[in-house]
């Protein structure tokens, strides 16, 4: 539909080139300086001054990096089996069944999304150390199950819905009964939502700052995001080992995301557009 | 009762609950029998069963934190040996918030003015973005996204130390470079002490973390667009910016809005960005935002009372624009 002129491919590519260096050179900058052994000389060298690994192992090392990765990868795994349940049993009622106050469950979902985490901080803070979960993996994990749940009811909710009411209907006609319908015929077709949905939610418990910086104070709970704080000095910081460790918590994510990415864009539109 | 009498009982009826939902659960003609009664009352159960577990964990550890970020807004809050006291003191917060003039003259300023600049740019970016990956052939147009897919992955925390790293003061990239092009001298030029470079370096952080959103979503309305449309267009001599114009962002309005709202919510409530950067959790002034100011009233001053009198205002300014989104998708899809 478009007439190529020079003009236009050249001009095509200057705007690929340009959308690359602005979404890839933060990530370029990250690895490199975490590879780069005077990183803090760098200045504007593009290319490392050498590859070493020096700062990944001063990191776990010094930095004791090892545990504060088990504990975002513990805390993320809680989150992920719970609210992937919770949030799979919730899409099905809202997406399946027709009853009272439907919609209205369907806007609490949506407002209690827009909610700001600096406003439930103050109260889950106090209410946290009132039952001593403050500095407890297990009370971290219950605030993002919470926070992670309506996004995955919203978006599971798109996916329980593309599953053709007649695979169902043929359920029930070979004799399945409804749990038995749900686990043989449901939920192997709508998994790969779930995957989609749980991966968000594991990003969610992975990235989360607010939360964890406030209720952990203990070092031996930091989690990642937490821990890399301890390397920023008071005037200067070393910003070898903080690139380092800011590569071991971006990569996994990284990961999954372009893994997921078709799945994501598509569940994504499912769930914020079509409403 | 086993489970193969469960089966038994309920295969049949489920079926006429699922081809037709809607209908009313009281059978036409005749008293139901009791078994069909029983039925019928599983059938209205069900989902209540199916959302109970979620709706107990939201009313939790959101709702009532809510109604508690409420309560505590009107005490001051004491934390003393096993468990805090909170006294009663009315709208003083309030008061003491509304009249403090570093709420009007540099904490919402901040706010509203970074969300309205982060909110054009990354729409703006995100569509850009979007119609460069329409008019790519298949190769390039994996390449792009998965580019920008790395871009939203970027979680906030690194995100912003990275950016941090590029223009800290000094040794920074852009600082070395601005000095090299004679612009500034990296020794002494800070640019995290300037309120207006503080919220720059602020906004080109949450736009890159921010346009990946728009650019999928948008893309996504635009493959739907029937090409006829544009051939018409081209027909009657319309050119590309006027075809944008007059076809494209007509037919995919509704996602521009629904994305622009999500944009606005998602950046009033900034708040790990900000923190982290040098200056940002309170100790420069100048640059605080509700969120941080907030947070650095209740943690920082232990002044719980007032840290969510602030929060609440910030929760009803978000609600604000909440209500304007859903009202939007009602208005554009005809059931929820």
């Amino acid at each position: 539909m478009t007439r190529t002129t020079t003009a236009g491919r050249i001009g095509l590519a200057v705007a690929v080139f340009a959308l690359l260096v602005f979404t890839l050179f933060p990530v370029y900058w990250m690895v490199s300086t975490a590879l780069d052994p005077n990183a803090i000389t760098r200045g504007a060298d593009v290319l490392p001054s050498g590859i070493s690994g020096e700062h990944f192992s001063y990191i776990f090392d010094r930095g004791n990096f090892g545990q504060f990765l088990t504990n975002s990868m513990l805390v993320g795994l809680g989150t992920i089996l719970i609210s992937g349940l919770l949030a799979l049993f919730a899409a099905v009622a809202v997406a399946r069944f027709r009853f009272r106050f439907r919609t209205s469950v369907l806007i609490m979902v949506l407002i209690v999304q827009m909610v700001p985490l600096e406003a439930l901080v103050i109260p889950l803070f106090l209410q946290m150390r009132d039952y001593e979960l403050l500095n407890s993996l297990i009370g971290l994990t219950v605030v993002y199950i919470a926070l992670s749940l309506p996004f995955a009811i919203w978006t599971l909710r798109g996916f329980v819905a593309t599953v053709p009411k007649e695979v169902e209907e043929a359920a029930y006609l070979d004799g399945c009964s409804w749990p038995r319908m749900f686990w043989s015929v449901l939920l192997p077709l709508v998994a790969p939502g779930l995957v989609a949905t749980s991966v968000f939610a594991f990003i969610t418990a992975w990235n989360e700052f607010v939360f964890a910086y406030t209720f952990m104070k203990d070092g031996s709970k930091y989690t990642a995001a937490v821990g890399l704080f301890q390397f920023f000095g008071e005037n200067s910081t070393s910003w070898g080992p903080v690139m380092a460790g800011s590569t071991l918590i971006t990569l996994p994510v990284l990961v999954f995301f372009i893994i997921v990415q078709r799945r994501l864009a598509s569940g994504l539109a499912a769930g914020a557009v079509k409403g | 009762m086993p489970p193969e009498s469960l089966i038994e009982d309920s295969a049949h009826d489920d079926v006429a609950a699922t081809t037709s939902p809607v209908k009313s659960s009281r059978p036409r003609g005749g008293r139901p029998s009791p078994t069909l009664r029983r039925k019928q009352l599983g059938r209205t159960t069900r989902p209540w069963l199916l959302l109970l577990p979620s709706l107990v964990v939201l009313a939790g550890l959101l709702l009532w934190p809510l109604v508690k970020v409420g309560i505590l807004s009107v005490q001051d809050y004491e934390v003393k040996f096993g468990g805090g006291v909170g006294v009663y003191t009315g709208f003083d917060h309030y008061k003491d918030l509304l009249s403090d003039g570093d709420l009007w003259r540099t904490v919402l300023p901040n706010t509203a003015f970074f969300a309205v600049a982060c909110v054009a740019l990354t729409v703006a970016l995100g569509t850009l973005a979007a119609l460069l990956l329409q008019r790519l052939g298949t190769t390039w147009r994996v390449i792009c996204s998965t580019a920008i897919m790395a871009a939203w992955a970027m979680p906030a925390v690194t995100g912003t130390y990275v950016w941090v790293w590029l223009f800290s003061a000094g040794d920074g990239m852009m600082s070395q470079l601005a000095g090299s092009l004679g612009l500034i001298d990296p020794e002494t030029t800070n640019w995290f002490t300037e309120r207006l470079s503080f919220y720059a370096i602020a906004t080109l952080n949450v736009v890159h973390h921010g346009f990946p959103f728009v650019a999928i979503t948008v893309l996504a309305g635009l493959l739907t667009i029937p090409r006829e449309l544009y051939e018409a267009g081209m027909i009657d001599g319309a050119n590309a910016w006027q075809r944008f114009w007059k076809i494209t962002v007509p037919t995919i309005k509704p996602i521009f809005l629904v994305v622009t709202i999500l944009s606005t919510i998602w950046d009033f409530k900034v708040f790990t960005q900000i923190y982290l950067m040098p200056g940002g959790a309170g100790s420069n002034e100048e640059v605080l935002n509700l969120g941080v100011w907030s947070y650095q009233q209740a943690f920082a001053l232990n002044d719980y009372g007032a840290g969510a009198a602030t929060a609440v205002l910030l929760t009803l300014l978000l609600l604000l624009i909440t209500i304007v989104y859903i009202r939007t998708l009602f208005k554009e899809s005809d059931e929820l």
